[in-house]
């Protein structure tokens, strides 16, 4: 192979992409701006919902057992709730359009006096972001309630409050603000690099070849004395480029983006960091390096076999499938990076981008992952030369697919 | 004169359809050959064959003595080749698409600058060579074609079809470039159109094809006197119906 050839099919098809204003948006602009926009937009949206849920009224029918109770007293502590006593029952609750009920099965003071349980019921549509908000409050002024008739029992029986409190539990974590970043990241980051890498390679594939045989520019350079390998290197050169391009262009937007968002919550930015080793950010390069040799080979050999735009777009759909549901699988409980998941193809590259993110990460594993991911881009490279190799695939034929193995002399 | 391209029992099998059949002709340096026939004759298999874009089911082609199925690195050097089906790159101009191919045909730098400059006055590109190929009209997109064709300056030219779509004064511009490579330069020049009077004025020799079989292989004026018919469109229609 002529690196001079190579090199010059390269800045040709780089030349070309850069010159699409459509490209440079979708690879270049769009990310830059789509995340931070959206992230901010999300949080202004989200907050001011959360403050219209904290000021909205809600209707609370009370059993009238419940009138002159400490329940009540303590309920008309928050003024947002308009209370009301009267038996009901489920279906009055439902007829209401905003409303809650507080039901109790037993007259409360007389089980109060007789140191008995009063089973209280709160009756919400859940399904209601205001409901459900407004019956977290109200369970939480109960457990204040609670809390303080369990005392005063304590109290009255001479005992010590430890007596009703006999193991005191609290729940230490142990990972550092880096490792929750990282567990964060890894749970949505692995898809959206496989995403973007794909989505990047998908573009100026088809570019190169399916549009290129559109363009009816595509035999142009099989006339050439140039090897079908030259013309690959030099076209998978240039897909390999862009995926990567566009995975660091969201991977980077997706940082400014949180960190606006951070700041916005009132965080520390430093906070957010994540804690990656240099073995980690060297595995983790050499696996996405990896990945998108895999990816810009498979789609320029599967887009290769279409003869219009319209066709590749068709032919690409299903691989994005097979790239986004191993990335949803990985999130799935108990899925973790193992000698087996590592042999499952963008499972294996969505769990190790996941584990080293998080750190502490087996780097046999990774290892194992990495080595798995260079046979995948070995074998979709090896496709792509036999997809090249074909004749009917340069003119723009039908292709015979049993063909399609067949060496083309070059 | 010496033979350079050589057609040997060239045959395209696509399936159980022959589309090309047992074809052998060869043209001399220097000349201008006409490949006649009607639509689905066999003339672009034929053409494609020749260019090594496909491979024949049987036969062989030579291109300036070099095998396109043995030697063809050697073979494409020695061919410049454009058809219909071949359109330029949107977003390159034409001064960068010649230096492309240039680089391609591994033209040495010092002398790609100079062929490209000299292309680009010999087919009034200048005024528009700054300009995408996508933004060029019918007319010039197909001068930046044929000066594409020839950047390396091959000693042989298949050109298929090149006058189609195009106005009177771009056809003629174009048969003025033929004839002048041909007769100025000693190219070869293989010449594929449907304008029989084209034909008439510019090729030496023409080989008629019929169902991807050669009717006719000869001078103009041989098959005139074989078909017994004072002009070649006449001749053309008697032995193709």
């Amino acid at each position: 192979m002529r690196t001079k050839i190579i090199s010059a099919i390269f800045r040709k098809e780089i030349k070309e992409v850069l010159r699409d204003k459509r490209m440079l948006y979708l690879i270049i602009l769009l990310p830059f701006f789509l995340y931070p926009v959206l992230f901010t937009l999300i949080g202004k949206v989200g907050q001011s919902q959360q403050e219209k849920l904290s000021s909205q009224t809600i209707e609370i029918l009370l059993s009238p057992e419940l009138q002159g109770t400490a329940i009540e007293d303590a309920l008309a502590q928050s003024e947002e709730l308009k209370m009301s006593f009267r038996e009901f029952d489920r279906s009055t609750i439902d007829t209401m359009s905003n409303g809650i009920g507080i039901k109790l099965d037993a007259p409360f003071d007389q089980t109060m006096q007789n140191k008995g349980t009063a089973s209280i019921q709160i009756l919400a549509d859940q399904s209601k972001d205001l409901l459900k908000f407004r019956s977290r409050q109200i369970r939480t002024v109960l457990q204040g309630v609670n809390q303080n008739l369990l005392k005063a029992r304590i109290d009255e029986a001479g005992l010590n409050p430890e007596f009703a409190a006999p193991l005191a539990i609290s729940q230490v974590d142990l990972a550092s603000d880096e490792q929750q970043a990282g567990k964060a990241l890894a749970s949505f980051l692995p898809m959206i690099i496989l995403m973007f890498i794909f989505i990047g390679c998908i573009y100026i594939a088809i570019d190169i070849t399916a549009g290129e045989k559109e363009r009816k520019t595509l035999q142009t350079i099989f006339t050439a004395p140039v090897k079908v390998s030259e013309i690959i290197a030099g076209k998978f050169a240039a897909v390999f480029t862009v995926g990567i391009l566009s995975a660091f262009m969201n991977i980077l937007s997706l940082m400014v983006a949180m960190m606006i968002q951070v700041k916005f919550m009132g965080g520390e930015v430093g906070s957010f960091a994540i804690s990656i080793d240099p073995m980690g950010w060297f595995w983790l390069c050499l696996i996405i390096f990896l990945i998108t040799v895999f990816l810009a080979a498979l789609t320029l050999a599967v887009v290769l076999l279409a003869n219009s735009y319209k066709e590749a777009q068709s032919y690409v759909s299903p691989l994005m499938m097979l790239i986004i549901i191993p990335a949803v699988m990985s999130q799935m409980p108990g899925m973790e990076l193992n000698s087996s998941t590592a042999m499952i193809p963008m499972l294996n590259i969505s769990l190790a981008i996941g584990a080293i993110l998080k750190g502490g990460f087996s780097t046999a594993l990774v290892g194992m992952v990495a080595g798995m991911a260079l046979l995948y881009a070995v074998i979709a490279l090896f496709f792509a030369s036999m997809t090249f190799g074909n004749e009917n695939v340069v003119t723009g034929e039908k292709i015979n697919f049993k063909s399609l193995f067949s060496f083309r002399k070059s | 004169m010496e033979v350079q391209i050589e057609a040997r029992s060239l045959t395209k099998n696509f399936g159980t359809f022959r589309a090309v059949d047992a074809l052998s002709f060869d043209v001399k340096s220097g000349e201008v050959f006409g490949l006649l026939g009607p639509n689905g004759a066999g003339k672009t298999t034929t053409l494609r064959m020749l260019s090594g874009l496909l491979t024949p089911s049987g036969g062989e082609a030579f291109i300036a003595g070099h095998s396109m199925q043995n030697q063809q690195q050697q073979a494409r050097s020695a061919l410049g080749f454009l058809t219909g089906d071949m359109d330029l790159y949107r977003r390159l101009n034409p001064v960068e698409l010649l230096t492309y191919f240039g680089q391609l045909y591994e033209v040495p730098k010092a002398t790609l600058t100079a062929r490209v400059d000299k292309l680009v006055e010999a087919f009034g590109i200048t005024e528009f060579k700054d300009r995408f190929c996508e933004k060029l009209s019918t007319g010039q997109k197909q001068r930046v074609s044929i000066a594409r064709t020839l950047v390396h300056d091959p000693e042989v030219v298949i050109l298929d079809e090149p006058t189609t779509g195009l106005d009177i004064m771009a056809s003629e511009f174009i048969l003025q470039f033929i004839k002048k490579m041909a007769q100025e330069e000693g190219k070869t020049v293989i010449f594929s159109t449907h304008h029989l009077d084209e034909v008439e004025r510019l090729c030496d020799r023409i080989a008629i094809i019929h169902q991807g079989k050669l009717e006719h292989y000869g001078t103009i004026s041989e098959v005139k006197q074989r078909t017994q018919k004072e002009n070649l469109a006449d001749a053309f229609f008697q032995l193709v119906n």
